[in-house]
């Protein structure tokens, strides 16, 4: 044998290490996986998902022409008629306007004279006459639209106090529960177990009691929201203070420095991206959050909305639902901005 | 038998800056990492801890300033014992220089620096991070010693260097003029040149205001000319007590034997 060749490794030699490696997946990923759309089979039986399916294939097949119309497409369809034209114009009857002077009108306002139908009986015969009356009515070409913009910015401010007012409360909370800054395990378990409570109730809930608390009107919208927020932020402040750097709070606590003091220098500029992140998140779910909640009476544009639509006037419910879109979105393009500079 | 107390406590008029008695150190699950280390610092020496890692000298260093208890032992810094009592006082006296610098990544240098107050400061100020001028111009004199201009100042820790973030933590831990730095291997994370300069820089401060170093380093060369006095220890205990000049090879080989480093820095 050459020896001055030695034998180079081959692979018949790897086989001598006899190591396991797993394979990804096993027997047992099948069958859960099996399972999982078992389950999820009978769960979309319950929730009606094929009536969803059939439904919608109705709709795409009468868009198609290949049906004359479908269940969701005539819904659609009267919708559409209902809430456009939106109504933008606010009309009082003259005689309902208190001091009415027709010298003096608000900004764009107009008289209208309408024809003006009523049926009543005549006593005479006994039988309902149509009579005709010409009436004059004071219009307000935007005076709707002022009014559901009026009520949004309501609407806004509710959020904005709801969310400061969650800020506040989950500070306190937020030190108490978090693991390494609480001063002991009993008051852990008391602030972790406010945070969940607080997560847990939902706000149209809570603003359902707190209207029989403090009456109609924003104060319950915006305790509510902030009651809720508060359960959010205070989890989540709480999770980020642990999940904090330790390096820096060693060398801080090193020179003596009080929990407090570590918590400030050491901890909230690590913690601060993420908490504006939450906090504008908080902002923005309130503001969309405070114009459902008027539905139950906690003031904001919902309030007016579930009156309008309670009246069948789909076309104010039309204004209504647009502000409430514009809003959001625009809301969304600040608070994207408001992000993007504060989380440098 | 002698309580550590009087062990520890006034030994004469001339107390030495630190004094270990007996440090004995076992973690809860049963490492011991202080085994019975007993010496004394005087003031204004620059003490390189020499020793592998695990041999026990980022404990040592951590029970001066209470970030570690002990189990039992004492320790005191300018005759004053260490005890729950005073230890705060103690620790406004030590500071501390880490291994992973330790700064706050989202602060900036000035601020950084400024935290080495956060001890002392009203709390007002800490919490507005509002400090008074002459501490504010301290800062700046710091940053301007440990080799770093004013484009500096407002950056954060993100943007520096691994050498320039712990020019930072040098200058931060001389915020408050204490009587001892510690500095748990100060220069682990860095590169050799850098090492040196950093090195270079600590024990130079450190001079010109007489200020007691405890250094741990793992590096063999670095120790060596960088120390006033190498004590080395290996496995909680210590080995070898003396000026850099007495180290000979035997010595340096027991301290890293089967630890892996052994050849290297035997070789180094």
């Amino acid at each position: 044998m050459d020896m001055s060749n030695p034998p180079r490794p081959s692979l018949e030699r790897r086989r001598e290490i006899n190591w396991h490696l797993p394979a990804p997946y096993t027997w047992r990923t099948l069958v859960l996986l099996i399972a999982v759309a078992g389950l999820l089979l009978v769960s979309a039986r319950r929730v009606d998902i094929d009536k969803f399916l059939a439904l919608s294939a109705e709709a795409i097949a009468a868009q198609l022409g290949l049906r004359e119309s479908s269940q969701v497409g005539r819904g659609l369809a009267r919708i559409g008629k209902d809430l456009f034209p939106i109504t933008l114009s606010y009309r009082t009857d003259v005689s309902r306007v208190a001091d009415f002077d027709e010298a003096k009108l608000p900004w764009l306002a107009y008289v209208e004279t309408v024809e003006h139908r009523e049926y009543r009986m005549n006593p005479d015969t006994t039988k309902l006459e149509e009579t005709v009356s010409p009436k004059k009515v004071m219009v307000e070409p935007l005076g709707y639209l002022t009014l559901t913009v009026g009520k949004m910015i309501e609407t806004i401010e509710i959020a904005i106090w709801a969310t400061i007012l969650a800020v506040l409360l989950s500070i306190p909370l937020a030190y108490l529960g978090a693991a390494n800054y609480t001063p002991n395990r009993a008051i852990y378990a008391i602030a972790r177990g406010t945070v969940s409570l607080l997560r847990a109730i939902p706000e149209l809930i809570s603003a359902l009691f707190l209207v029989l608390a403090f009456g109609f009107g924003p104060v319950a919208g915006f305790l509510a929201l902030g009651l809720h927020g508060a359960g959010f932020l205070g989890k989540f402040y709480a999770e980020d203070i642990e999940a904090a750097d330790k390096k820096p709070q060693d060398a801080l606590r090193a020179l003596g420095a009080s929990k407090v003091r570590v918590l400030r220098l050491a901890v909230l500029p690590q913690v601060m991206p993420s908490y504006i992140a939450y906090t504008l998140y908080i902002l923005d779910r309130n503001v969309r959050m405070a114009t459902v909640i008027g539905l139950v009476g906690a003031g904001g544009i919902g309030q007016e909305l579930k009156g309008r639509y309670d009246l069948f006037e789909y076309g104010n419910v039309g204004t209504i639902l647009v502000v409430i879109f514009v809003t959001v979105f625009v809301l969304d393009q600040i608070s994207a901005r408001l992000r993007a500079r504060l989380i440098a | 038998m002698t309580s550590s107390a009087q062990l520890c406590g006034a030994e004469g008029q001339h107390h030495p800056m630190l004094s270990f008695h007996g440090l004995t150190k076992q973690y809860t699950d049963g490492v011991k990492a202080l085994d019975g280390v007993t010496f004394d610092v005087p003031r204004g020496e620059f003490c390189v801890i020499l020793g592998p890692s695990g041999s026990g000298k980022s404990t040592l260093l951590r029970t001066l300033n209470g970030l570690t208890s002990l189990s039992s032992g004492c320790i005191a810094v300018d005759g004053v014992e260490l005890k729950p009592k005073s230890l705060r006082s103690v620790q406004r006296r030590v500071a501390m220089v880490h291994q992973q610098f330790n700064l706050v990544e989202r602060l900036d240098v000035a601020q950084n620096v400024m935290s080495g107050t956060v001890a002392d400061a009203a709390f007002w100020r800490v919490l507005l991070k509002w400090y008074p001028k002459s501490l504010r111009e301290r800062a700046c004199d710091l940053i301007a010693r440990v080799g770093l201009d004013e484009l500096h100042l407002t950056r954060r820790m993100g943007e520096l260097s691994g050498g320039q973030q712990q020019r930072v933590g040098i200058a931060r831990a001389f915020l408050l003029d204490p009587d001892v730095i510690l500095a748990d291997e100060p220069v682990a994370s860095l590169d050799p040149a850098t090492s040196r300069d950093v090195l270079t820089l600590l024990r130079d401060a450190a001079r010109e205001r007489g200020t007691t170093v405890l250094c741990s380093l793992h590096q063999l060369d670095l120790a060596l000319d960088f120390a006033d006095r190498i004590i080395a220890m290996r496995s909680g205990s210590i080995i070898f007590d003396g000026r850099p000049d007495a180290l000979d090879r035997s010595t340096v080989a027991s301290i890293y034997e089967g630890s892996g480093l052994e050849q290297s820095r035997v070789a180094a």
